[in-house]
């Protein structure tokens, strides 16, 4: 097939999207990170805010959390859910130059917006700090995204929908739907707007955006990743497609319901902060069962785990998202979590999947992909396994350090005296937690090397070649029209 | 309310079998084994 035929009548995968996509994830990693690594620090040594507003606590850590989540995270998953939908459904990408207008719209609201929490703008609801302005952005946005991933199912040239585009669907009308509904407030001028709601509804409307924003985004999205990423990496296909159905509507059923476990023992009816337990712990189930379908789905594949980085980091992602999975509905038990809510574990137990599962599984994805969209050889196969040992470390450390740090502030906080009040001052506990939050920087430094060893390792592997034009199946056996 | 929702929530889980039963009988094992197989014959060849 010559170029010249593809330029005319473009029959190829549109995948120059999804190498822009792969390329920024990549460089929003490692700014997200490096921000993340350097308010781990300033929790060891605060003067290391130099008295600077925009270096305080408070606004890095915001960017940290909203680059790693909005830039590397949705970065990857627009980029994947791209590369993915094309090909499970054998045709090219349904109008690619709205795709560039998502791409460049992203890219556009990421960087202003990270300014804007950098200068102090903040909405103050969590994971939706940005203001009102950038909520419009990200809405048109989105449903541009929606658009060309819908258009591409639509026009699809084989009758089933693959399951990684059920998870990927879900994650964009799910957001789509929470985005809104949460960002809904009454502005007051360019930079400031007060939320429509009040109160306790306020808190419910948010919570019921944060952890569906955790479930549909760094949960199914994610799993679409997988569901596709994996049976490719492993050559061999999912290994229960019903349990994988079967598990996403009971996911999707699920989870939507358990965002009040972040509100318990709050000023939100008993029945709600209950259901919201009762739901939470019933999601052990399709979570439990969609790393069983992973894990089987690599038996018999073993050998590959030996010297392909790509499929070490997915499997290993698979054990932190049981690890998580897990973890999360025993937190959300109210006896359980009148121990650990405020304390560090939450932060353990939400690095535990985002380090541990979200991070690792676009690690191994990467790898897989980087090489395939730019026909050539990975750069350097020892840099990636010296990234899985750093990443493994790094993960480990940075979870035990919080485990550690958590129980420590529960068991402390709980601890009265013999006229019933509180035993430790607030600062006697923050002397506790030094050791912890020492050990925590140097787990985060760990991953932050293993990121920027992967992103030096995958640019030198797209600096070598370009975006390869591959064809859907179809098109290939009728000589590429 | 409590028990309007706890209805509704019971409703939905209906539904969730219906879904399970569902997939179940209309597929045959045929068609979800080349449902399964998608990811691995999803390409032509390179230009």
């Amino acid at each position: 097939m010559s170029a010249t035929t593809i330029s005319s009548h473009p029959t190829h995968y549109e995948d120059r999207i999804v190498t822009a996509f792969t390329m920024c994830s990549i460089i929003w990693a490692v700014l997200g990170m490096a921000a993340g690594v350097y308010v781990a620090a300033e929790l060891v040594w605060p003067a290391l805010n130099f008295e600077q507003p925009w270096l305080s606590f408070g606004r890095l850590r915001t960017v940290h959390t909203n680059v790693v989540i909005f830039g590397f995270g949705v970065s990857a998953l627009m980029g994947t859910s791209i590369y993915s939908v094309q090909r499970t459904c054998h045709v090219r990408l349904f109008a690619p130059e709205l795709a560039w207008f998502v791409f460049w719209g992203w890219q556009i609201v990421l960087i202003l917006g990270g300014l804007s929490l950098l200068a102090g703008y903040n909405a103050g609801k969590e994971y939706a700090e940005l203001e009102w302005p950038f909520d419009i952005a990200i809405t048109v946005v989105w449903v541009c995204y929606a658009v060309i991933f819908f258009g591409t199912i639509a026009k699809r040239k084989i009758a089933p929908i693959y399951v990684s585009n059920w998870f990927y669907g879900a994650f964009i009308i799910v957001i789509a739907m929470v985005h809104v509904v949460n960002s809904l407030a009454l502005p007051v001028s360019l930079t400031k707007s007060y939320s429509l709601f009040a109160g306790a509804q306020d808190a419910l409307v948010q919570w019921w955006y944060g952890h569906n924003a955790v479930g549909f985004l760094l949960t199914g999205g994610f799993l679409g990743m997988m569901y596709y990423f994996l049976p490719k990496q492993a050559e061999r296909p999912i290994w229960s497609y019903r349990l994988s159905v079967v598990a996403f509507w009971a996911f999707t059923y699920s989870y939507i319901w358990a965002g009040p476990h972040h509100l318990l023992y709050n000023s939100i009816p008993e029945w709600v902060q209950s259901l919201a337990m009762a739901m939470s712990l019933i999601l052990l189930a399709p979570s439990w069962a969609t790393m069983i379908n992973g894990i089987m789905t690599v038996s018999g594949a073993w050998k590959k785990l030996r010297t392909d980085p790509a499929l070490k980091f997915i499997v290993l992602s698979l054990a932190f998202y049981g690890l998580a999975t897990f973890e999360g509905p025993m937190m959300s038990i109210k006896t359980v979590n009148v121990f650990s809510h405020f304390t560090e574990w939450t932060i353990g137990h939400v690095h535990s999947g985002a380090l541990g599962w979200n991070a690792l599984i676009v690690f191994g994805t990467y790898y897989f992909l980087v090489p395939r969209l730019m026909g050539q050889p990975l750069h350097s196969r020892a840099m990636a396994n010296v990234h899985f040992w750093l990443a493994l470390a790094g993960v480990m450390l940075y979870v035990l350090a919080m485990w550690g740090a958590g129980i420590s502030q529960g068991l402390l906080w709980l601890s009265l005296d013999d006229f019933g009040e509180v035993r430790y001052s607030f600062i006697e506990v923050m002397e506790a937690m030094a050791p912890y939050y020492l050990l925590r920087l140097v787990g985060g430094l760990l991953f932050f090397t293993g990121a920027v060893l992967m992103a030096v390792n995958l640019f030198m592997t797209m600096f070598n070649g370009q975006t390869v034009r591959v064809t859907p199946p179809i098109a290939a056996k009728s000589g590429g029209h | 309310m409590t028990y309007f929702l706890f209805v509704g929530d019971m409703l939905v889980m209906l539904f969730m079998f219906g879904v399970v039963v569902w997939v179940c009988l209309r597929s045959n094992r045929k068609s979800i084994d080349d449902a399964a197989r998608i990811p691995l014959d999803d390409e032509g060849e390179n230009g």
